[in-house]
């Protein structure tokens, strides 16, 4: 069981870049659109890296199941969210950022 | 106006149908998943089953297809690589110092049917790397990417082709993509 219980701590410090990256990419990217690729993506493999990691301390298959489908909603709604925002903001004439 | 008939004649809760109980099982499951042993939960949770099954109904109603075994098998690995693809690089242009953006938008027809694989296929670009669906118009996707310089079609339609092998749609539309 230590194994499990350490490699799960290895996945948990595994997610915490990905997080840490979707918000310096929220605030280095230059508009919606960039911003909304860093948050989705980034998080979402950050929180799949926790969610694995937390499954593995946990031993148990109720909890296990608990987390997977908690990712799964994140999965869902997040990007469903994404797509409205990106969607809203191309019905409003945004124009997307480019390279000088 | 035709939507408004609908959903009021929908909304009535005479027609218990299998599709109604199937709905109810499912969103049951995910409840009982998500807040355990707890009877108390259940003075939420009914209402809130009940709410969700006939909104589902009335919102996403029979799909044609169901959903392949094998493609669904095949299409949880491609899923989550290319979504871990994504986040990678999304890390290396969020942190590296030179800036690693050339953004843009680029249009997509998609062959896949209308209702939930479309819906499917539309949300599931967002994960890829480096591109992010924008807006639907009947079968035109407008995809917003970070990097012009990425394969995007040949990316997009490898995803396409996935999602069709995840539903049962006839061989002759799977071939065209």
């Amino acid at each position: 069981m230590e194994i499990l219980y350490n490699s799960g701590t290895l996945l948990i410090i595994l997610g915490l870049p990905f997080f840490l990256s979707g918000t310096v990419g929220l605030i280095r990217f230059p508009d919606i659109y960039t911003r909304l690729h860093a948050l989705t993506k980034a998080d979402n493999v950050g929180l799949g890296c926790i969610v694995c990691g937390l499954a593995l301390q946990s031993a148990s298959w109720a909890v296990t199941a608990k987390l997977l489908l908690i990712w799964l909603l994140v999965l869902i709604a997040s990007s469903a969210s994404c797509h409205l925002i990106a969607r809203s903001a191309m019905q409003k004439n945004i124009q997307p950022w480019t390279r000088p | 106006m035709i939507r408004d008939h609908r959903f009021v004649k929908d909304f009535t809760f005479v027609s218990f149908s299998p599709q109604f109980f199937f709905r109810i099982l499912v969103f049951s499951t995910v409840w009982f998943v998500l807040t355990g042993s707890d009877i108390s939960s259940w003075i939420v949770g009914v209402p809130a089953v009940l709410i969700a099954s006939k909104l589902n109904l009335m919102l996403a109603p029979s799909s044609h297809y169901s959903i392949s075994l094998s493609g669904a098998l095949r299409f949880v690995p491609f899923f989550l690589n290319q979504s871990f693809r994504g986040g990678i690089d999304v890390m290396r242009r969020a942190l590296s110092a030179k800036q690693l953006l050339n953004p843009g938008l680029v249009s997509y027809v998609t062959l896949l049917p209308e209702g939930s694989a479309r819906i499917f296929f539309v949300n599931t670009i967002s994960l890829l790397p480096g591109t992010l669906s924008a807006e639907l118009h009947g079968n035109q996707v407008t995809i917003h990417t970070l990097d012009r310089g990425l394969p995007i079609w040949a990316n997009i339609q490898n995803l396409e082709y996935h999602v069709a092998a995840l539903i049962h749609i006839s061989s002759d539309k799977k071939k065209s993509l």
